[in-house]
């Protein structure tokens, strides 16, 4: 046997070696770092040039954007004002007081709806700046329906995550008989719905209780996931024009209550789908261990359950914020110009009399991705992960 | 530390389950002794588990009762048992800390924080955790999580412990170490404890007796001692001890046990065509060739430290001899088997049961 042993030697690397190879275990080797950091510059730019230029276009004039493409302020073009004036200067309403005459008239008006069965108080006019109006509008639409979405969509997902439910296939269908029932009473019998829905409430207890032994089919949990999947399945439009029937049965076109019950309830599949995958996913040790501790079944969702999702929690809010923020189709249908939010602003810009106001349009934009950005700042610092190291691996 | 509970008893009155059409639990009869420690073994799927988890009210039994003191708790919340359980992953609230997670069986119980800190502070100190109260769980090691678990247990100073093989998730030093620290605890606070675990020196080391289960069915309930020595049946013979009891197959009658490696007197008379004479590593020994009741071939030598196993092949089976650590033999050669008339057990091959 020879001298020699064979092994690798560091200084005598060929050049693809040395393009190739990274010098240590901890760093890359100097093509990977070439074509990583191109790549992600590259995608930096996609991501960020939007938002520049909505941002740059905002302080643009007319001249600015029709005769551009002009890139850098104070160099390519003079950045103006004119934007901002027309959505606040030229209003008579926009001044220093708007916001605060925006939330007595929503305080005055959420009051007089409250009380409306009982006394009748004339709900303000809107007498004010419009885009402080679609503003708060808009914080206040999202920000309501998406607690009250993610409240009880996951609530429904822990219970379906954690208690088997068996509904008999019969009882279901004898429900919704009962519903028919109920409707073509109030509208051909003329008997008043408030009689009838208690009647065929306690007749379906009756007949649940009486025919539900002999039912043999059952569905499960995963029947009940898939149903409330099945309800985003078609597009939002088929139910449009139902859904303004019966508001305008109801009285509620133009309210913010009339978003605020559509989104959470248009959105309440999305948040218990994704909640359903985080809860499912913990370990039910923990649960049990609570349990056996005393806790009720609230406080295992609250004080052991919630903290430990609270990543996905914060992720599926931020995700159910930004669509209700961003919502346009039910917007334009059930508002006016009362609840009109931000979405029906910016649209409003597109197709005036004097064409498309790129310039007004982007300031809109600039406003509405300002709280969008303040949540996801907020809640990114929830959305990491780990927290659930050291819970039951040894 | 004041005393915990005074210990109370614990009985599984004919419980029975089922999972579909699959029998866990065949009716179990099982009375506990204030303060006793006892300890459920099997193999697993044996329904031991299944057996605590009945107790604790995470489960509930198909038939039959269940009474920790003289309540019945058969249809009882979990939290109104007064029980307190170790899981095997010790299910630590990993959003707590050390001290947090003590506490939270006094907090859920609205017990003043003063009085929870003094609680804790003396829990923790019990199992040596003082230091660590502020914590987190992923900041500790396997044997602290633990450590953990048990104060958790027992700070509220319950009637019952369960334990849901609490020391298999540890390694082999700190689970020795574990097992003193539990039967000295036990000991202390003379609360009544079901372990349950499928590790015979475990069972063996921590119990006042042990109940060993099979597919559901009570084997045998019986101080260690009498578990090792006197086992009831042939499953109790071969699961207890290692390596296990040697077994050679044969018939018996009168009192002599004829099989191919030999005949053997035998301490009880009968006549049973298929018959199983067991017998333990430590109650033979390695004879000089034609010499001992049985004959056969060494098949290997193992030293073990204080002892060789020396594994004697005869026609049919092999066999687990303890010989002295001195002893040498060679693979291949001839020996004979000598056992001692005081460690042959007798048992039907048939069903089992022990030919007494």
């Amino acid at each position: 046997m020879k001298d020699t042993s064979y092994k690798f030697e560091k200084s005598k690397r060929g050049l693809m070696e040395r393009l190739f190879e990274s010098p240590t275990v901890r760093s890359m080797s100097p093509a990977a770092k070439v074509v990583a950091y191109s790549m992600l510059a590259f995608w930096s730019v996609f991501v960020i040039f939007p938002l520049y230029w909505v941002v740059i276009t905002a302080f643009k004039d007319a001249d600015a954007v029709n005769k551009g493409p002009f890139y850098i302020p104070f160099v390519d073009f003079a950045p103006t004002l004119d934007a901002w004036r027309a959505q606040i200067a030229a209003d008579p309403f926009c001044d220093g007081y708007a916001i605060v005459r925006q939330l007595y008239l929503l305080v005055y008006n959420s009051a007089a709806y409250v009380v409306s069965p009982v006394v009748h108080i004339a709900p303000l006019d809107p007498q004010i700046c419009k885009i402080y109006l679609a503003f708060t509008n808009s914080i206040v639409i999202a920000v309501t329906s998406t607690f009250f979405c993610v409240t009880i969509g996951s609530m429904t997902a822990y219970a379906l995550a954690r208690i088997q439910y068996k509904p008999k296939f019969g009882n279901i269908v004898i429900f919704v008989l009962l519903c028919l029932v109920v409707i073509l009473a109030s509208s051909y019998v003329g008997t008043p719905w408030y009689v009838n829905a208690p009647v065929a409430l306690a007749l379906f207890f009756l007949l649940a209780r009486s025919l539900g032994k002999h039912f043999k089919a059952t569905l499960g949990n995963g029947d009940i996931l898939f149903w409330m999947i099945s309800q985003r399945i078609l597009p939002p439009v088929v139910v449009i024009i139902p859904v303004y029937m019966m508001y305008q049965a109801v009285g509620l076109l133009d309210s913010h209550l009339a978003l605020i019950v559509i989104y959470a309830v248009g959105n309440l599949p999305i948040v218990v789908w994704l909640m359903h995958d985080f809860f499912a996913g913990l370990p039910i040790e923990l649960e049990e261990s609570a349990q056996l501790d005393g806790s009720t079944r609230f406080g295992i969702f609250w004080e052991i359950v919630l903290p430990l999702t609270r990543p996905g929690l914060a992720a599926t809010t931020l995700l159910t914020l930004i669509l209700n923020w961003n919502e346009y189709l039910f917007a334009v249908f059930l508002t006016t110009s009362k609840a009109l939010t931000m979405p029906i602003m910016l649209a409003a810009k597109n197709a005036g009399e004097r064409g498309t106001l790129w310039w007004e349009m982007c300031a809109i934009i600039v406003v509405m991705i300002i709280p969008v950005i303040i949540m996801a700042i907020l809640l990114q610092r929830f959305i990491a992960r780990g927290v659930l190291l050291g819970a039951v691996k040894g | 530390m004041a005393n915990g509970n005074p210990g109370v008893p614990v009985s599984f009155d004919k419980i029975q389950k089922s999972f579909g059409a699959v029998r866990v639990l065949e009716e179990l009869n099982l009375d506990v002794k204030p303060g006793e420690f006892l300890v459920l073994l099997g193999a697993s799927g044996s329904g031991k588990t299944t057996a605590l988890r009945i107790l604790s009210g995470l489960e509930t039994a198909t038939e039959g009762r269940v009474r920790i003191g003289d309540r019945d708790v058969t249809d009882t919340l979990p939290k109104y048992r007064d029980i307190s359980m170790v899981f095997q992953s010790y299910a630590l609230y990993p959003h707590k800390t050390v001290g947090e997670n003590i506490g939270f069986p006094l907090k859920v119980r609205k017990i003043p924080v003063a009085e929870r800190e003094i609680a804790v502070k003396e829990a923790a100190a019990q199992v040596q955790l003082d230091e660590l109260l502020h914590r987190y769980p992923r900041e500790l090691s396997g044997g602290q999580r633990q450590r953990v678990a048990l104060a958790r247990a027992i700070v509220r100073r319950p009637s019952v412990f369960l334990m849901d093989e609490p020391l298999s998730n540890l390694d082999a030093k700190l689970r020795g170490h574990m097992r003193a620290e539990l039967k000295h605890m036990q000991e202390a606070l003379g609360t009544t404890t079901i372990y349950v675990t499928h590790d015979q020196i475990e069972a063996m080391t921590l119990a006042h007796r042990v109940a060993i289960l099979e597919r559901g069915v009570l084997q045998q309930l019986a101080t260690p001692s009498e578990i090792y020595n006197n086992p009831a049946n042939l499953f109790v013979a071969q699961f207890i001890g290692s390596p296990p009891m040697n077994i050679i197959h044969g018939t018996l009658q009168g009192d002599v046990f004829a099989s191919d490696a030999g005949k053997i007197k035998v301490p009880v008379k009968g006549k049973v065509e298929k018959a199983l004479l067991g017998f333990r590593p430590e109650d033979c020994s390695i004879a000089a060739a034609g010499k001992g009741e049985l004959a056969g071939q060494i098949f290997t030598n193992e030293l073990i430290g204080d002892h060789t196993l020396v594994t004697v092949k005869t026609n049919k089976d092999m066999l687990a001899v303890k010989a002295p650590k001195e002893y040498r033999g060679k693979s291949g050669q001839t020996v004979g088997v000598a056992l001692s008339k005081g460690g042959l057990y007798l048992f039907n091959a048939e069903n089992g049961a022990r030919v007494r």
